[in-house]
């Protein structure tokens, strides 16, 4: 146990702080517009604060580090293509524009205007299936990090992951979007706080240069003594013996899809004031997500360098958890409470924002269009407030028994993947091609999420060998979902001409 | 070794730094209007319709 008492009182202080923050907010839920999307009160700083917190938790550390582990600074490649794509989406209003005009909760609701109830239902299932199977390994991926970080026992990893998902649980039912919003600013700042701590920290102790020739030396293998424990060249993203051209392309298109897709950056755009001020938020943002995957690289990279140079990884460890690890030994007595707190700001603004929007997907898309009476302002509110509970209890679960195929951030990428390369199609097809139909959609839903659960399912039981790689399953998902729509559209009756405008999406 | 791929990174890297230092102060600083006003503008009754 490396905590002394002063780091236990910051993490302490942050933690009541930010329980009583988001307890408050209660006060001010009229209703489920406000519970869901914060009334679309939103404006341009908290939306920032809101959306990189959210997108930014100890899961994305955790994979982002495991990357710069595996593949040095390359690893953060993936970060340079989203920031790209969503400048680009703020920039041109490319989906988000005409999303935030049409006044919807989620997406699947815009779905129901362009293509009938059927395919929004069908929507939301997928949202929620994919969106719940790439939440599930949050809380344990955070849950390692704070015993390895902390030098807790590993058999309180379970307790840990309850405790928190509690205390997380508590005021995002309580409170919804607006405790999410106000928790998710001081959570961008003890956050922030902590990375550029402890990135500050790592160049300092491994040395900058230092670590740049280290980390080529693990490449080559030229270090007597050390070996080549470096498998892809650290450098260059295209090199064959790291992502190569092939996961590079798969990137440009599922990247785009994220951003305009993944439906709790979406939550943001959605309680955004007005367009104008979501395309701020995306390109004033843009540049985190550079950040969010080379500052936690770094930290990876350069536990690779410490291991590989100090005797090897120790027993028990490996590239996921190194980083804890060889944060545990270099960050100094006083200073690991306050990067402590940063990282539960991160891991609990992410999970009270993930919580809400798969709640909000069920209660909008799955219960709503089915119930035939209208329901009160109050049982609404209580029915979005147990899913938000019954998510929470299902997370705890999940994430203690779920074994991951591969690396978490494949595995995030394909189980995303499950409805984003189906929903993307529908989006822009709905939005930007008046020929879609409804028959065209099903297709696309359908095919699109062959991909990623034959991933899912056959990587579980084949040898390693034969496992399907990630941008396999991922490229061929889209191409199937794009498929599914043209060929399903043109194959079946236009749309009349009420419904094929794109305008009436909107 | 092609120093073209490392330099690139070593300017990422720090710009990611300084853009992180930058937000704190920044977005700490106009985030915490923003939730003043929000609360405020939350006190009133909701219009019949938003956009």
């Amino acid at each position: 146990m490396n905590l002394t008492l002063i780091d236990w009182g910051i993490i302490t202080a942050y933690l009541a702080g930010c329980m009583a923050a988001g307890v408050w907010m209660k006060r001010f839920v009229r209703g489920v517009e406000d519970f869901a999307i914060a009334g679309r009160e939103m404006d341009l700083n908290l939306g920032i604060a809101s959306l990189a917190a959210t997108e930014l938790g100890v899961v994305t550390i955790m994979y982002t580090a495991q990357l710069g582990y595996e593949k040095g600074f390359a690893g953060a490649t993936v970060g340079v293509i989203m920031a790209l794509a969503m400048f680009l989406v703020g920039q041109t209003g490319f989906v988000i524009q005409p999303l935030r005009a049409a006044r919807v909760m989620t997406i699947p609701e815009l779905f129901e205007r362009r293509f009938g109830k059927g395919v929004r239902w069908l929507a939301g299932l997928f949202v929620v299936l994919g969106g719940l199977l790439n939440m599930g390994i949050f809380l344990l991926l955070g849950g390692k990090f704070l015993v390895y970080a902390t030098g807790l026992p590993p058999e309180y990893l379970k307790w840990v992951m309850t405790g928190l998902l509690g205390l997380v649980l508590l005021y995002t039912a309580l409170g919804g979007m607006l405790s999410v919003l106000v928790t998710d600013y001081l959570q961008f700042i003890v956050m922030g706080l902590g990375i550029v701590i402890t990135s500050i920290i790592v160049i300092g102790d491994i040395g900058w240069t230092n670590l740049i020739q280290k980390l080529w030396q693990c490449w080559d293998g030229s270090a007597t003594g050390v070996g080549q424990t470096l498998k892809s060249q650290p450098f260059n993203p295209l090199h064959s013996s790291n992502y190569g051209w092939g996961y590079i392309l798969w990137q440009l298109i599922f990247q785009t899809a994220v951003v305009t897709t993944w439906q709790t950056t979406i939550s943001r755009v959605l309680a955004c004031k007005d367009e104008h001020t979501a395309k701020r938020m995306y390109r004033r943002t843009s540049f985190y997500f550079v950040g969010r995957f080379a500052l936690p690289g770094l930290w990876g990279a350069a536990a690779l360098v410490y291991f590989s140079f100090n005797g090897g990884l120790p027993e028990g460890l490996d590239s996921l958890t190194a980083m804890p690890a060889y944060l545990c030994k270099i960050l100094p007595v006083g200073l690991i409470g306050m990067v402590i707190a940063g990282m539960l700001a991160a891991e609990m603004s992410t999970d009270s924002g993930y919580l809400l929007t798969w709640a909000t997907v069920i209660y909008n898309d799955l219960i709503m269009p089915v119930v035939k009476r209208p329901l009160a302002a109050k049982t609404k509110l209580l029915i979005t407030r147990s899913l938000v509970v019954g998510i929470g209890v299902f997370l705890v679960f999940y994430g203690l028994w779920y074994e991951l195929p591969g690396n978490a951030w494949d595995y995030l990428a394909v189980t995303g993947n499950i409805y984003l390369a189906s929903v993307f199609t529908l989006l822009v097809a709905g939005l930007y091609w008046k020929r879609a139909t409804a028959a065209g959609a099903y297709a696309a839903l359908v095919l699109g999420a062959i991909g990623p659960l034959t991933f899912l399912v056959v990587n579980q039981v084949v040898s390693k060998e034969n496992q399907i790689r990630p941008e396999v399953a991922g490229a061929s998902s889209f191409a199937l979902a794009f498929l599914g729509m043209l060929v399903g559209s043109l194959l079946s009756h236009p749309p009349s001409p009420a419904t094929a405008k794109p305008e009436a999406a909107v | 070794m092609n120093h073209a791929f490392p330099f690139f990174w070593t300017a990422i890297i720090f710009l990611s730094i300084a853009w992180y230092g930058f937000l704190l102060f920044y977005v700490g600083y106009k985030g915490g209007g923003e939730i003043i006003r929000m609360t405020r503008d939350l006190r009133k009754p909701p219009p019949d319709s938003k956009t």
